[in-house]
């Protein structure tokens, strides 16, 4: 098969066949055309012979018939019967009626296909008609004609195919050091100089084996150079590579390792430990020192640190980023001994002093510890941040925490939070507000609920939190504003809304606040309830929003107040319309007399400053009965109504 | 009827002149007209714009010039092929240059077929001759029955300018000449 491809895609092969094909066909056609041409020729040629006869005998038979001699032209009839291609001649008077008629005898086989000549005779000098010659001449000339054109014609052809043999040979031949060019070509290398051949050849196989040649040169010099310039690359690239390698392995400020080489070694430790240490409020330093103070104490900190293990071959000390380092122990000490460790570290930490600039700078450390390698680093960073949050110096990772599965939780809720945003399945509910001189509904909270999709209510008490820290809280305060917003539209009736300060700051929020109070005209029905610790934190960012909404007609109330410590003085100039004492005071009010105090105090300061009080978590009638007495305007709790999905309309 | 009274009386006048061949004489007296046709120049030799066809005889041969002139009108009824015809009996004594003659045709003579010969060349006409024989003599054509009708014509006068015939009558005629018969 390959063969046979091979012959069919040769040049010469091709060339041959195409001019054979070619040459073929225009020979068939001129042999078809010259074929009818002869043909008519050879016809028409013995129709002429025929005519000619005709025309050499017509006037002896006109002379005869003239001079009424019939005699003559019987004998003249049987002289041309000698003719052996003459079948038959007959002759007729004026009146068609038949002088002489000779008939040979071939006649008697046959004269469909001969030539018949019909001549009117005249009367010699004169054109008056005086008889007729048939004359019936035979084809077997005209067919012997064309049998020996055919048969010169046949020869022809087969001599074309013979000089086209030959030809195609002669060509093959002509074209034959080309395959041995290609041939030679295919195994070129650049490496390895070639002998081309035909290179003497004084003609067009010789310029392409000069040409190759040519190329051949060129393209051995160029690759040499190439070759020289790789091995220049490969040695750039392996210093590079290895460059690279190091600053990926290594912290380029301290030397040491990084948490990539961390990742490396906790892979090869089958069982270790391993520390984090955390500089405490480094930030701090590289704000009040400079980012050049701070890279010089953490320089100076890991050479210390450094030092302290150096001699301990299974410690390893490695950079995790900014101000965090770990040691990890490749083999794995004492529990006891693990945790010496950490303390002692804590200890000689505590002790260092940093020089910058005749400044004197002291740091201070958190250590989470794991003492298991499985999982080792996350583990470590969870008991780290455990530290941080307990404010302990050091904490080591105790499975009974059961720390990951409250972050697998929180990470549930995050999920579950997102599709409630989705799928609208966040609600308000509201919570009546009853003024307490008339004991009527005065107001309601809008207070949030998650309703899933079996109907069940979630608290928000079991997500707010998470919410906050995905920051999807905002998503949520959103929600809350336009559904209220819209509830509220058309009830005659005030409604409150909890604002956090992060919403107070977000400036998108803020415009979406605007744009829902506007588009639903609830200006003066809206009260924001804002924390009374967050807005005292934020008291320049607060006091903004609040004069904002205030200008709107909006009202502001301050939530869980007397929960921290109240600041009298912020709440004066921050021009809010509600206090809501916190629920602690309220819930224990019929007994507990401190509280009783408490909230009387804020009752009679609010009253000075015109401000209206609302009792939270009124769940009985005893502390309603209280609140009442204390001169609390308004309370709210289980007690008075529940939080339900519709108000009063 | 007619033919064989005709033929009669003929035969009867051979007792008295040349003996000839009636059906010679028929046959002469048929074709010669025609032949006379064959001369292209045939409109030069018109006369009054008729053909003057005339029959030189001995005395002795009257009657057979007359028969003749009998048949040949009882054949062509006047006209040669659309040419009048005038046929002019004349004995070989008469015969002058002042004869009107288109054709000439002898009968026999001992001593006169040089005149008759002379006169046709001069004239520049066609000489028939009853007697093959007579055209050594310097008559142009003549007629012989025998297995077929067999014409005859002296080469020596084929060139006579003033005659001139189709082609294939010179092809179908056999050529004598003085020396040959």
């Amino acid at each position: 098969m390959y063969i046979k491809n091979k012959i069919i895609n040769s040049l010469s092969t091709k060339i041959v066949i195409s001019i054979g094909v070619v040459s073929l066909l225009i020979t068939l056609i001129i042999f078809s055309v010259s074929r009818k041409i002869t043909k008519e020729a050879f016809y028409n040629v013995e129709l002429e012979k025929a005519d000619l006869i005709v025309r050499t005998i017509e006037p002896l038979i006109a002379l005869n018939i003239y001079l009424d001699m019939p005699d003559n032209i019987a004998q003249l009839s049987q002289q041309l019967m000698e003719n052996p291609y003459i079948l038959s001649v007959k002759v007729l008077d004026e009146n068609n009626k038949t002088i002489n008629n000779t008939k040979s005898k071939e006649y008697q086989k046959g004269i469909e296909e001969s030539f018949v000549v019909e001549k009117i005779v005249n009367q010699p000098n004169s054109t008056k008609k005086i008889g007729t010659l048939v004359l019936v001449y035979s084809n077997k000339g005209y067919i012997e004609l064309v049998s020996k054109y055919i048969n010169l014609t046949f020869l022809l052809l087969f001599a074309l195919v013979v000089l086209f043999i030959l030809f195609g040979l002669y060509v093959k031949k002509l074209l034959s050091p080309l395959v041995k060019i290609a041939k030679s070509l295919k195994y070129y290398s650049p490496e390895k100089e070639m002998d081309i051949p035909f290179l003497s050849q004084n003609n067009e196989i010789g310029l392409i084996s000069n040409a190759l040649n040519g190329m051949q040169q060129k393209i051995s010099e160029y690759s040499k150079k190439q070759k020289n310039i790789n091995n220049y690359l490969e040695e750039k690239v392996n210093e590079k590579t290895l460059e690279l390698r190091e600053q990926l392995y290594i912290d380029t400020l301290t030397g040491l390792p990084n948490r990539y080489s961390m990742f490396n070694d906790i892979l090869e430790t089958s069982d270790g430990a391993l520390l984090i240490i955390n500089i405490d409020d480094f930030k701090e330093i590289n704000d009040f020192f400079g980012h050049i103070a701070g890279d010089s104490i953490l320089k100076k900190f890991s050479n210390r640190l450094k030092n302290m293990f150096k001699e301990n071959q299974y410690i390893r000390l490695k950079r995790l980023s900014g101000d965090e380092f770990a040691l990890l122990f490749v083999q794995k000490p004492s529990l006891e001994g693990f945790i010496k460790i950490a303390e002692k570290l804590i200890n000689d930490i505590e002790k260092m002093i940093f020089l910058y600039k005749k400044n004197e700078i002291s740091i201070r450390v958190t250590i989470g510890g794991a003492y298991q390698i499985d999982r080792a680093l996350e583990k470590a960073d969870i008991a780290l941040k455990s530290a941080k949050r307990e404010r302990k110096s050091f904490l080591l990772y105790d499975e009974k925490l059961n720390i990951e599965e409250q972050y697998k939780d929180n990470m549930e809720w995050v999920k579950k939070l997102k599709k409630a945003i989705e799928q609208d399945m966040i609600v308000p509910y509201f919570q009546p507000v009853f003024d307490n001189k008339s004991d009527k509904i005065a107001s309601y909270e809008c207070l949030i609920r998650l309703v899933e999709s079996d109907g069940n209510v979630v608290s928000p008490y079991l997500f707010l939190t998470i919410a906050k820290k995905s920051r999807l809280y905002s998503e949520l305060t959103k929600i809350m504003i336009e559904k209220s917003c819209q509830h509220f539209e058309h009830i005659d009736y005030d409604f409150s809304v909890n604002l956090s300060v992060e919403d107070m700051l977000n400036k998108d929020m803020v415009e979406h606040i605007k744009q829902k109070i506007k588009e639903h005209n609830v200006a003066n029905k809206i009260i924001f309830e804002i924390l009374e610790s967050e807005g005292i934190e934020n008291y320049e960012e607060v006091s903004l929003f609040i004069s904002e909404m205030k200008k709107l007609g909006c009202r502001i109330a301050i939530d869980d107040f007397g929960s921290g410590y109240s600041n009298f003085e912020h709440l004066l100039k921050l021009d809010i319309d509600y206090i809501k004492i916190d629920g602690t005071l309220i819930k224990n009010l019929d007994k507990d007399a401190n509280a009783q105090v408490v909230v009387e105090t804020i009752v009679d300061f609010a009253q000075r400053l015109n401000i209206l009080t609302v009792a939270e978590f009124v769940h009985n009638e005893a502390v309603f009965m209280k609140v009442k007495e204390l001169n609390v305007s308004r309370s709210q709790g289980f007690f008075l109504g529940m939080p339900e999905e519709n108000t009063e309309k | 009827m007619k033919k064989t009274i005709l033929f009669f009386l003929i035969f009867a006048n051979f007792a008295y002149g040349y003996s000839y061949d009636d059906l010679l004489l028929k046959a002469q007296a048929s074709i010669f007209p025609k032949i006379l046709l064959l001369d292209k120049k045939i409109g030069d030799k018109l006369i009054e714009g008729r053909v003057i066809y005339t029959i030189v005889y001995e005395k002795n041969d009257y009657n057979t010039a007359l028969e003749i002139n009998k048949f040949i009108d009882a054949n062509y009824n006047g006209h040669f092929n659309g040419y009048a015809y005038k046929i002019n009996l004349v004995e070989f004594s008469n015969l002058s240059s002042s004869t009107q003659a288109s054709v000439i045709y002898a009968l026999n003579s001992d001593k006169d077929m040089k005149k008759v010969a002379d006169f046709a060349r001069e004239k520049g006409i066609i000489a028939f001759s009853y007697d093959v024989k007579n055209l050594k003599t310097g008559l142009l054509f003549s007629l012989v029955l025998e297995k077929s009708t067999v014409l005859y014509m002296n080469k020596e006068n084929l060139y006579i300018q003033k005659i001139n015939f189709v082609d294939s009558l010179l092809q179908m005629v056999k050529f004598i000449d003085k020396d040959n018969s």
